[in-house]
């Protein structure tokens, strides 16, 4: 059955496919942003109806954002691992909130923690935070025990001491 | 004549209120009727998956119970094995058994105290209190293994950090036991209860195609009809080895979802059974240092906690502290996605029923 | 016939110290181990606490475990409901020093910088026993003639 799907998938997306591995009840593939939308939606007729969740990592160095998304077929009990490399200046991506509702939570989550925007999701306000005007905290240039010493601790040589 | 104005009052389900955890919520209601219902979380978000970065692995795994603080073996479960995939270590085969008899013990817990959180809720006090007495005896098991009560700090990379000796097999048996008794008790006081079926039955039904749209996972999903357990569809650990069932139930409402509960807890005392009875002699775990660093790589590795389908991604570059650690909780769509979808059309009373039918845990959602 | 003498209360701190409402808010994780509290096991109810829904029918607001940003601005809110003489209770490390999450942006680290503390009862979570030492000592204060605020 995985066979089946990377052959439909090779001969439907040539260009965007940038690598394809397979292991025991697992498929990985490593993909171009361009045809990203298409792509899942072609997973998602094959059978991948359980969307699992999206994250992010940042890869200052390469200056680049890796986007995984994760999915389930129930019928045929198979996993799917999308990945795809968007830049980190102004990182957008098309939602797929209308292939799976499910979705919506999961990039709402990116958006406020890494920055990333989903074209297209219908709520994209903040979910954890409350008046947060630091950079999206879980990119690697924000540095939480700085920010922390700097805003709750007194200034000391030998060892940080609460404020207050 | 003057123009009169129709308008809708918000009732918040507030974050200080006996029936919600930590969790606040924002209902539109007519009358009796909710309307709509906007969730906002964030009270318990500590930045988990930012904090780990800053810790070498022994310390992750301290700081991994407290991510759901009802089920905290699962956590550490995820995170140990996960890192273990990456450098492809084996395991010691008595350091596997142990880690699952812990596990399926917690995931007893976790029922038996939302048991007790669902009756309280419900205005039931009885089975309340009675299920908060029944919590202390795994609670003094953990307490004999891993020297902590709720938060044991138990696992390491490599197995588990200490052996369990024959007094706590003898005590598990003992309690195993009890706990089976107890289900009947449960059952003719609880689930049986005629004023328990009213307030349950028919009440936030699921068809499974909408379960599977909303991301539900664990007993929610296997209520609607689905069978998707990964401890068969995906197994890890030792679970090739035990025989259990997986219930599923066809009504999708919140009474399934309860009774699916109930007979997990049977299974999981069965496993627990099996395991002990074959229990192998030998070493308990890899002894490595504890600035081991996991080579470059990354893994995904997917487990079945009491509330659903957890997942842990992580990614190593090399140095002791891992790069980046996420997590996927259960609960992200329990509270946030099929709770308002639910609660649509149905009276302010049935709104705490449906909510803890789902089995939320809030620190699970905000991590 | 025994002749029954009644028992005379001979201070307003005796007549509050047995008899304190605690307010019904599943804080944060130190809160797990209150929990053998309100059951059978080791009982508050005999000691006098009862759990109210409401913070205008409360004596005592029991801060259990970590407290973020947001949820600070809700403490403060619920403190000001409550009417006078009230007390505050911090239970674990974590409102008092920061405790395991000191690195992290969202929590705060001192809880009284909020609102005044009267006991903090340490521990991780701490253990029923402790918290129940704490409680002893903070009835026998009250007892003695701790005023509340």
């Amino acid at each position: 059955m995985i066979s089946n799907i990377e052959s439909d998938l090779k001969s439907k997306f040539p260009d965007s496919l940038l690598n394809v591995a397979s292991e025991d009840k697992r498929i990985t593939l490593l993909v171009k942003k361009e045809e990203l939308y298409q792509i899942l939606s072609q997973l998602k007729d094959t059978g991948f109806n359980h969307f699992s969740d999206v994250s992010a990592v940042d890869y200052i160095a390469d200056k680049e954002f890796e986007l995984i998304y994760h999915l389930w077929s129930h019928r045929e009990k198979i996993r799917a691992i999308v990945k795809v490399r968007i830049p980190r200046e102004a990182p957008a991506v098309k939602s797929v909130f209308d292939l799976w509702t499910g979705a919506q939570i999961h990039e709402r989550e990116d958006h406020e923690l890494f920055g990333i925007d989903f074209e297209g999701n219908p709520n994209l306000s903040p979910l954890f935070l409350e008046d947060w005007e630091e950079i999206p905290p879980f990119r690697k240039d924000f540095d939480t025990r700085k920010y922390v010493k700097e805003k709750y601790y007194q200034e000391d040589e030998q060892y940080p001491i609460v404020k207050g | 004549m003057e123009e009169r104005e129709i308008a809708f009052l918000t009732v918040p389900f507030g974050p200080q209120h006996p029936a919600s955890g930590h969790f606040h919520a924002l209902m539109k209601v007519d009358g009796e009727t909710v309307l709509e219902l906007e969730p906002h979380p964030g009270y318990l978000h500590r930045g988990f998956e930012k904090l780990m970065e800053y810790r070498i692995h022994p310390q992750n795994c301290v700081l991994a119970d407290r991510l759901d603080i009802l089920d905290p073996f699962p956590c550490e479960l995820g995170y140990v094995n996960a890192v273990e995939k990456i450098a492809g270590l084996e395991v010691p085969k008595r350091g596997r058994y142990i880690r699952i008899i812990m596990t399926e013990l917690g995931r007893i817990l976790s029922h038996i105290t939302w048991i007790g959180v669902l009756s309280m809720v419900l205005g039931f006090d009885s089975a309340n209190k009675i299920a908060w007495g029944d919590r202390e005896k795994i609670i003094r098991l953990n307490e004999m293994a891993t020297g902590g009560r709720i938060y044991p700090c138990y696992l390491c990379v490599g197995g588990a950090r200490r052996d369990i000796s024959q007094e706590f097999v003898d005590e598990t048996s003992k309690a195993l036991d009890y706990l089976e008794g107890q289900l009947s008790f449960y059952d003719y006081f609880v689930f049986k209860n005629e004023t328990f079926v009213m307030r349950m039955e028919k009440v936030g039904r699921m068809t499974a195609e909408e379960a599977i749209d909303l991301g539900a996972t664990g007993p929610n999903l296997r209520a609607c009809g689905i069978d998707y357990d990964v401890r068969k569809d995906e197994p890890y650990e030792v679970y090739p080895e035990v025989e259990f069932n997986v219930i599923t139930r066809e009504e999708g409402d919140a009474y399934a979802r309860s009774l699916c509960r109930r007979y997990e807890i049977a299974e999981s005392i069965s496993i627990v059974r099996q395991l002990l009875n074959n229990l192998p002699d030998g070493a308990f775990r890899m002894e490595l240092s504890p600035v081991w660093a996991a080579p470059e790589g990354e893994s995904y590795f997917c487990l079945e906690a009491a509330r659903g389908e957890k997942c842990f991604h992580v990614v190593s570059d090399g140095s002791p502290f891992p790069y980046r650690v996420k997590i996927r909780p259960p609960s992200l769509s329990h509270s946030l996605v099929q709770f308002p979808y639910l609660v649509k059309g149905s009276a302010i009373a049935d709104v705490p029923a449906i909510y803890w039918s789902l089995d939320p845990g809030p620190a699970d959602v905000d991590r | 016939m025994k002749k029954l003498t009644p028992k005379v209360i001979k201070s307003k701190g005796e007549a509050r110290a047995w008899s304190v409402w605690a307010i019904n808010y599943f804080t944060a994780c130190g809160f797990m181990e209150l929990l053998p509290w309100v059951g059978s096991g080791y009982d508050m109810e005999r000691f006098g606490i009862l759990a109210v829904p409401t913070p205008r029918h409360a004596d005592v607001f029991i801060i259990a475990g970590y407290v973020t940003r947001k949820a600070a601005k809700r403490i403060k809110m619920i403190y000001d409901q409550m009417a006078s003489p009230k007390y505050v209770l911090a239970l674990g490390s974590c409102p008092m020093t920061g405790g395991m999450y000191w690195d992290s942006y969202a929590t705060i680290k001192r809880v009284d910088e909020i609102i005044p503390v009267d006991l903090w009862i340490e521990g991780c979570p701490p253990k029923p026993e402790n918290i129940g030492h704490g409680i002893v000592m903070a009835a026998n204060a009250i007892k003695g003639g701790l005023e509340g605020h």
